[in-house]
């Protein structure tokens, strides 16, 4: 059964009431919220997503709810709980759908050290994986939007999970999240995404998420090796230039970029190397999407 | 009469052997509330050391395998930074006594596995404090808690330096020289512990508290605090000790000896009566009656009941209080013990900005 | 004690794993639990130290190295050598041996 199997009521109920079990690969969470943007929300993303069947198990428990403050009456606000209690401060209501899609990122990067967890987006063709990892403002999620729209399966915009034991990539697809001009360039990019409102002035700016394909969705539960690494920057009027990147520098910029590379200790360094074992490295500079997303079906097709 | 329904936690780590049975149902249940406890590490460590790991199912055991991550990661980070300490106290030609888990981990004891660590917890003879703290300076670590109130608060009435934190590295060190803060009424000697005190196996420099001290320490750390701060992880911590060193024959008679010799008998029965209640430690029957004998009157033995069941089960301690005290010692927030990248500093940043700032004075 | 006559030790062979990339060294050293990134004649420094069963001094060093690369310009390898132990020490990857 998929989210969108249940009627709006029903769906509703589920989340005001016992909670919402949503499957998003490997993790199930269950949603709680009153809040219609967060059953709209999700109405919209996660239509294809699987529900976990009564007797399953949910990994993690959250729930979008107005905070217990005085303020609550003066501007309505919202806060993300894990498991009952609030890690973060409040936030603005009309937030409530951005915070739950970062609240979830932030539930798998805190908890899941079963996977060395990499901030990167990564997509595959023909099973083999492209990751992206990158800071923020690199263009990474833009990237991510363009190669999906594309053709390309999305494994996840924002988080890596690399299995220690085969270094290869689970996926958990969600909602691509956009900010700013992004939302612009995908929308003309790709007019069939499938895009939620914009939500302004966050601590991001405007946010807008594109819904993950269904394909990417139905296919949750097939791994990727990975095949290429790519470090991508973002510079308006750049031609798209692919260099390689050194492997000992595209080691340290993995593990610079995971979340969790310290808890691992030596196992770790393996993991990693295993992945750069694998993966042509790569420094990649655009200002064209177009011509971006050509350039990687080259690089996938003459691999 | 107080009547307990046991909690899936002390369910689970009085009989690990029945938890493959479990169901999926049961099985979230429990990972919620030991992960509240931090709990969830040993209970893999548990099941894996009667090679039943596997059989539980994939789902839950995923959490079991991510929390033994993170306490194998933070054991490594514990003795690398004794090593620190270590090295900065050398000159000084102090004994260190390791306390709590640093000292479990070093004395290589049942305690120590699965267990999350944090702090590092040192014993010093009070005249040595300046000499320590003078050192300490010196190779990094800075006080922390400013404010002239709380500086005396933890050096007057805790009978500790205020958490001292090393600035690169963003540990944290407490430095004792006494095991009871002075609010408690009890005064036990800590020039008593400090000679009882052994060396640990391989390093001269480092030292651990006799066994009966060591489980006194923690009957103290439980149940003399102002606050209830102690938890099932604490209890598992006292079931572990006993357990283990109550496998020698003389230790029961030695550590009701040495409680009333330190003036922690009251602690001790506190410890007995609620290892055996909520975790079914084997305790014999004579170490029980001897006890006895310093046990409270009936109105505050039932008054206490009521507390400390309550207090030492997962889900019933206060959720917003509980999860500060984890959010502030769990490994994510710790940049020491996860090196906090510089690419991710902006995305960090933006979490910190959530994040509740918690600053109390204890 | 004269620079030349120090000799140089490494952490203990089980704290350290490594992997040639490229040419440069990755390298974890699980005494400070810090991974390193280290250029090719760094790599081969720690290498070499970390093969040796004695300490190795600089002078050590530029001739072993010298004899793998098969070249020659000492001066330049001596100090080249020299700035690369100093910044071992500073990383915590190696020491002098006390005099």
């Amino acid at each position: 059964m998929i989210v969108a199997d249940l009627p709006e009521k029903e769906l509703a109920r589920r989340l005001a009431g016992a909670g919402l079990r949503v499957r998003t690969g490997p993790v199930v969470t269950e949603i709680r919220s009153r809040m219609p943007k967060v059953a709209q929300g999700i109405a919209l993303h996660y239509a294809d997503h699987p529900l976990e069947e009564p007797g399953g198990f949910a990994d993690f428990h959250v729930r979008l709810a107005p905070p217990r403050n005085i303020r609550r009456w003066l501007q309505p606000q919202v806060t993300f709980q894990f498991d009952g209690a609030p890690p973060f401060l409040p936030l603005p209501a009309d937030q409530a759908f951005p915070i739950l899609e970062w609240g979830l990122n932030w539930c798998v990067s805190a908890h899941c050290h079963q996977y060395l967890v990499l901030h990167a987006a990564v997509v595959e063709r023909s099973g083999r994986a492209l990751i992206l990892p990158a800071p923020p403002g690199s263009g990474k999620s833009t990237l991510c939007a363009g190669l999906v729209s594309r053709g390309w399966r999305l494994l996840s915009d924002e988080l890596a999970l690399i299995d220690p034991l085969t270094a290869h990539i689970m996926p958990l697809p969600r909602p691509i999240s956009l900010k700013n001009a992004s939302i612009e360039v995908i929308r003309r990019f790709s007019p069939d995404a499938v895009l939620g409102p914009t939500v302004r002035d966050t601590l991001k700016g405007s946010v807008a998420h594109v819904k993950a394909p269904v394909d990417s969705v139905r296919r949750a539960a097939e791994p990727a090796r990975p095949r290429w690494i790519v470090m991508p920057r973002y510079q308006a009027g750049a031609p798209a230039n692919l260099e390689r990147l050194p492997k000992g520098r595209a080691f340290m910029q993995l593990v610079d970029s995971a979340f969790n590379y310290n808890l691992h200790g030596r196992k770790g360094f393996e993991t990693l190397a295993q992945v750069i074992d694998a993966a042509d490295c790569y420094e990649f500079a655009y200002g064209d999407l177009e011509e971006a997303v050509k350039l990687y079906d080259r690089l996938a097709t003459s691999a | 009469m107080i009547v307990a329904r046991p909690d899936p936690v002390s369910i689970a780590l009085r009989d690990p052997r029945a938890l493959p049975g479990w169901t999926l149902a049961q099985w979230e249940a429990l990972i919620r509330q030991a992960r509240r406890a931090n709990l969830i590490s040993r209970l893999a460590v548990l099941l894996d050391e009667q090679g039943l790991l596997d059989d539980v199912p994939a789902a839950p055991r995923a959490h079991l395998e991510a929390a033994r991550v993170v306490s194998q990661a933070q054991a490594e980070a514990v003795r690398r930074e004794v090593a620190y300490i270590g090295k900065a106290l050398a000159r000084t030609g102090v004994d260190i006594v390791l306390l709590k888990g640093a000292a479990y981990l070093f004395a290589g004891l049942p305690a120590a596995r699965g267990r999350v660590f944090s702090d590092v917890d040192i014993l010093v003879p009070e005249a040595a404090i300046p000499e320590v703290e003078a050192a300490l300076m010196l190779h990094g670590w800075a006080t922390t808690h400013h404010d002239p109130y709380d500086q005396r608060y933890y050096r007057r009435w805790m009978h500790e330096l205020p958490p001292m934190l090393h600035v690169t590295r963003q540990t944290v060190l407490d430095v004792h020289h006494a095991i009871v803060p002075t609010t408690a009424r009890l005064k036990p000697d800590s020039a008593k512990l400090l000679a009882a005190s052994r060396p640990v196996e391989g390093d001269s420099r480092l030292r651990i508290l006799a066994p009966p001290d060591m489980v006194l320490h923690s009957a103290a750390h439980l149940f003399l605090n102002e606050d209830l701060t102690g938890g099932l992880r604490d209890i598992a911590d006292l079931d572990s000790l006993l357990r283990h060193f109550g496998q020698d024959a003389g230790f029961w008679q030695a550590l009701a000896a040495r409680a009333r010799e330190l003036d922690l008998a009251r602690p001790l029965y506190y410890a007995l009566r609620y290892a055996t209640r909520i975790l079914d430690t084997p305790v014999p029957a004579q170490a029980l009656q001897a006890a006895e004998t310093d046990r409270p009157p009936a109105w505050l033995r039932r008054l206490m009941d009521g507390l400390f069941l309550r207090a030492l089960r997962p889900a019933h301690v206060s959720a917003a209080d509980r999860f500060t005290a984890l959010a502030r010692r769990a490994l994510y927030v710790r940049a020491h013990w996860l090196r906090m990248p510089p690419l991710l500093l902006a995305y960090h940043l933006t979490i910190k900005a959530f994040r509740k700032e918690q600053e109390s004075p204890s | 004690m004269s620079v030349s006559a120090l000799r140089w030790h490494t952490v203990p062979r089980s704290d350290l794993i490594w992997r040639e990339l490229d040419g440069d060294l990755v390298v974890r050293d699980a005494r400070s639990g810090s991974t390193h990134l280290l250029e090719p004649l760094a790599g081969h420094v720690l290498r070499a130290l970390s093969e040796a069963h004695a300490g190795m001094s600089i002078p050590d060093l530029v001739a072993r190295l010298q004899d793998e690369a098969g070249a020659d310009e000492t001066s330049a390898w001596f100090s080249a050598i020299e700035a690369i132990l100093s910044e071992f020490r500073r990383l915590g990857l190696a020491e002098p041996e006390r005099p």
